[in-house]
């Protein structure tokens, strides 16, 4: 297994207790990577002036997406990601679906090579991400050509493109800690 | 409850149902972008709190700091606020002794006052572009009477217009985004041309006649079309390359804050029929079915066509 038994030092004969306290514990562990995708959806929205804001919440969306989907694919089930995908879309006023059916895309990858991918390095990885966040601001960029109905510059979708193939080294590696901390369910 | 057999068929159904979904959704924006925009809308009414306590800090911060800046060197900052204010006491006469002349040239021409436009001011909520388009949210509180196609001034010149309306918010697209399009005189050459954004900070002058280039450093106005009243200041040419002339905004489309939007009435410049023309008789508005083809019925068409094929 590759991601379940990721304490295999917790997983002894003898289980604590299942208390209400604990069960909620659990829950808001394995919920942890969903509220912070919302959680970052919503700041983001926010009027701070910062260069880059809807591309990040893009981009922050898609690497968290992608790396809870093969380490810890418990954490990140399909229903969560829908409900992450709506919430950016509602806090984002981009193409309705787009960043959904991205999210969704690149989850299904993720999950369904989670094998290959949790026995791959760190850059093959990075590498393939890559590949598929450029497709998924591809397939935006396309999108909103089809809305204008013009040929738009594609620039804006290439800094999208680059700046969330740029955070995800960044991403990794608070998730990993994450994982072993403050989102890993077995420490509850 | 389930069996482990359905379990598994369900956990498998899962993904591409929610795909589907997600498909449902895309086709939804492309055939009914309003309603999405009408639910984001709704969602931005519920946080305009939220969003004014995330940036309260960030603002007060940049209070401190301008003062901070203009602690630090007040005797440069004293004497540049004296020349200031000396050549403003100028231009206040002149503006006075303008607003007398024009009061009494227009009273010996027995002009018809214009009414005074209404407005609402607002503050931005928040940007909301995204990568592709510029677009501001505002809050004008609830009981407004904003229409689509009004138009949103800073303190400096246009921003923009109104393009869809919420509750407590409303959405305005900048004179920069993509989309805009906005009719404009040239106040030294008196040429027309059309300013298009494109998604920079200085939307591109074209259409204009050639030959009546627009002049480095004029003055760039609306025309006075549809609901937007000529007159209002814009910006100045400027060429960023030979045959690209382009507007430097007034106004300060990066850092918004406090936003006007005026209502000066729909269709006032509508043009009357030119003596002897025909005019033209529109058909009846046809009963049509709810869920019927949305675009009108085409010339030797089958009347059925259009109903769903009764």
């Amino acid at each position: 297994m590759v991601a379940e038994n990721s304490t295999p030092h917790l997983h002894s004969a003898v289980e604590p207790r299942q208390t209400i306290r604990r069960r909620l514990d659990m829950f808001a562990r394995a919920a942890m990577p969903s509220l912070f995708i919302i959680l970052v959806a919503v700041l983001l929205s926010a009027p701070f002036g910062i260069p880059g804001q809807p591309e990040l919440q893009f981009g922050i969306a898609m690497c968290t997406v992608w790396f809870w989907a093969f380490s810890r694919p418990k954490s990140m089930p399909a229903w969560a990601v829908f409900l992450c995908g709506l919430s950016v879309e509602i806090f984002s006023f981009g193409p309705p679906g787009a960043v959904l059916l991205s999210l969704l895309v690149i989850y299904g990858v993720a999950h369904h090579w989670r094998y290959g991918l949790s026995r791959l390095g760190f850059v093959s990885c990075w590498l393939i991400f890559s590949f598929f966040a450029a497709l998924a601001s591809f397939f935006q960029w396309a999108l909103v050509c089809v809305h204008a109905f013009a040929l738009l510059s594609p620039a804006p979708g290439l800094f999208q493109a680059a700046l969330t193939i740029g955070i995800y080294p960044s991403l990794t590696a608070l998730f990993v800690w994450g994982r072993r901390t403050f989102a890993n369910p077995d420490q509850a | 409850m389930f069996s482990i057999h359905t379990r598994q068929v369900l956990a498998r159904a899962a993904l591409p149902i929610l795909i589907l979904l997600a498909v449902a959704l895309v086709l939804l924006g492309l055939v009914r972008r309003p309603v999405v925009d009408g639910v984001r809308l709704r969602a931005t009414d519920i946080l305009a709190p939220a969003y004014q306590a995330l940036v309260y800090p960030q603002a007060r911060v940049q209070e401190w700091l301008v003062d901070l800046r203009g602690a630090t060197d007040l005797a440069k900052e004293n004497a540049r606020l004296r020349d200031e204010n000396r050549a403003l006491r100028h231009w206040y006469d002149v503006a006075v002794a303008l607003a007398a002349e024009n009061a009494r040239l227009k009273s010996s021409l027995h002009w018809i006052p214009e009414s005074a436009p209404q407005y609402v001011t607002g503050r931005v909520t928040r940007d909301d572009g995204g990568p592709y388009s510029r677009a501001v949210l505002l809050d004008v509180g609830s009981g407004h009477q904003i229409h689509t196609g009004d138009v949103a001034l800073d303190s400096a010149g246009l921003l923009g217009r109104v393009t869809e309306i919420g509750p407590h918010t409303v959405r305005v697209l900048l004179i920069n985004d993509d989309a805009s399009r906005i009719p404009v005189t040239l106040a030294a050459s008196r040429g027309d041309a059309i300013m298009a954004g494109d998604d920079t900070d200085t939307p591109r002058l074209i259409y204009y006649p050639q030959d009546h280039h627009p002049i480095e450093g004029e003055r760039v106005e609306t025309r006075g079309q549809s609901a937007m009243p000529a007159g209002l200041p814009i910006g100045t040419v400027h060429y960023l390359a030979p045959n690209r002339p382009v507007v430097m905004p007034d106004a300060d489309l990066r850092r918004l804050d406090i936003v006007r939007v005026f209502d000066y009435g729909d269709d006032g410049g509508q043009a009357p029929d030119a003596p002897g023309r025909v005019k033209v008789r529109r058909p009846a508005a046809e009963p049509t079915l709810p869920g019927g083809l949305p675009f009108p019925r085409l010339p030797g068409m089958p009347e059925t066509l259009g109903k769903g094929g009764q």
